[in-house]
């Protein structure tokens, strides 16, 4: 079935959120049945963290096109910076955050700036 | 820990701490957050979907990856079936991040009804702010607070993903990069600022080598599968001890 054949609003809540919500509501459902303090509950963190670690990895690697705008050597020293800085700054996660981006914005500007001299 | 005998002894949820999660929502992840669905927003403008599908989905969906991928997928006519599966892959690693946030905040003897709304709105960001933040507040407020975050985070997601429809066309090409940088510096950034246990600076890491090499050979399932095996041998590498507190 086409999604021109039914109204958008529908495709939405059957193709997004209803196939979406169901995984938090298993998530919800297994909850009580869990030891919070348990090593079952920190595998599931160390899957979860890694899994955003990949996501991170992909969203620099695979940038969008807007992202795309800066290169991939900006990107990765960008993130390298951040982290620097949120070591240095006793682990301040707006220091680190703040510091990638201007980084990000400063190195494409200075290597455009050499590239174009 | 005073966590556990909390857990055995109170039975309602301290729903004044609402106005605190309110607040709470005017932070660094929020101003990420608020990056992102600009972004969002111009990208709804680039694909010729209606402002009114951006935000339905915003509202309804609640997770930036499956909300790209369902308007992109419609923008381009693909069939209903193919649609939800892809935004459902999306959607599976949520299933461990309602698991570790409830975890922490959710009540044993109160009813679960706010447990599953409280779902709806977990997310990446909630996550990181639940591992960084919640752990202050007695049990009893720490759902009570989140919900005033998520319910405060999506009102103002709104607008913003309004702004970006409507701005799509005007913001400096190096100013937009690094609005869309924000998100994946602060992933980065947190993954240091909420570990705790060795294995989860040791997840973090394998999880990132792997990432490369999933995109290759699984595609559409590479965040999933870098995040069972990194976070699998990161865990039996480092058996959990607690290391230091945060």
């Amino acid at each position: 079935m086409s999604l021109d054949a039914m109204p958008v609003w529908l495709v939405i809540l059957l193709a997004g959120a209803a196939v979406t919500y169901v995984w938090r509501m298993i998530g919800a459902m297994v909850v009580s049945r869990l030891d919070p303090e348990g090593g079952l509950l920190l595998w599931v963190r160390a899957v979860a963290t890694a899994l955003v670690a990949a996501l991170v990895v992909r969203l620099v690697l695979m940038p969008s096109e807007i992202l795309a705008a800066a290169s991939l050597a900006s990107r990765l020293a960008a993130l390298a910076i951040g982290l620097a800085l949120f070591f240095l700054f006793r682990r301040n996660t707006a220091v680190g955050v703040g510091a990638a981006v201007v980084a990000l914005i400063a190195i494409e500007l200075v290597g455009r700036a050499i590239a174009g001299s | 820990m005073s966590d556990q005998s909390t857990v055995e002894t109170a039975a309602r949820y301290d729903w004044s701490a609402l106005a605190g999660g309110m607040r709470g929502a005017f932070g660094v992840a929020g101003l990420v957050m608020a990056s992102s669905f600009l972004g969002f927003g111009a990208l709804v403008r680039s694909l010729d979907v209606t402002l009114a599908s951006g935000l339905l989905s915003t509202v309804t969906v609640w997770a930036l990856p499956g909300q790209v991928v369902l308007l992109s997928m419609m923008a381009h006519g693909a069939a209903l079936i193919a649609t939800a599966l892809a935004v459902t892959l999306t959607a599976i690693r949520l299933l461990p991040m309602v698991v570790l946030v409830l975890a922490r905040v959710r009540l044993e003897h109160a009813p679960r009804w706010p447990e599953f709304l409280l779902a709806h709105f977990t997310a990446i960001t909630i996550w990181v702010i639940a591992n960084q933040s919640v752990e202050t507040l007695p049990r009893e407020r720490r759902l009570p607070w989140l919900l005033g975050l998520g319910v405060t985070l999506m009102a103002g997601m709104l607008a913003m993903t309004s702004v970006g429809y409507a701005l799509a066309d005007r913001l400096p090409a190096l100013l937009a990069a690094g609005l869309v940088f924000l998100t994946p510096a602060f992933f980065f950034i947190s993954l240091f600022g909420g570990a705790r246990y060795r294995f989860d600076y040791a997840a973090a890491i394998l999880g990132a080598a792997l990432g490369p090499f999933a995109m290759e050979i699984f595609p559409d399932f590479d965040l999933l599968v870098s995040g069972v095996v990194g976070g699998t041998v990161a865990y039996l590498v480092f058996p959990p001890r607690r290391r230091r507190g945060i």
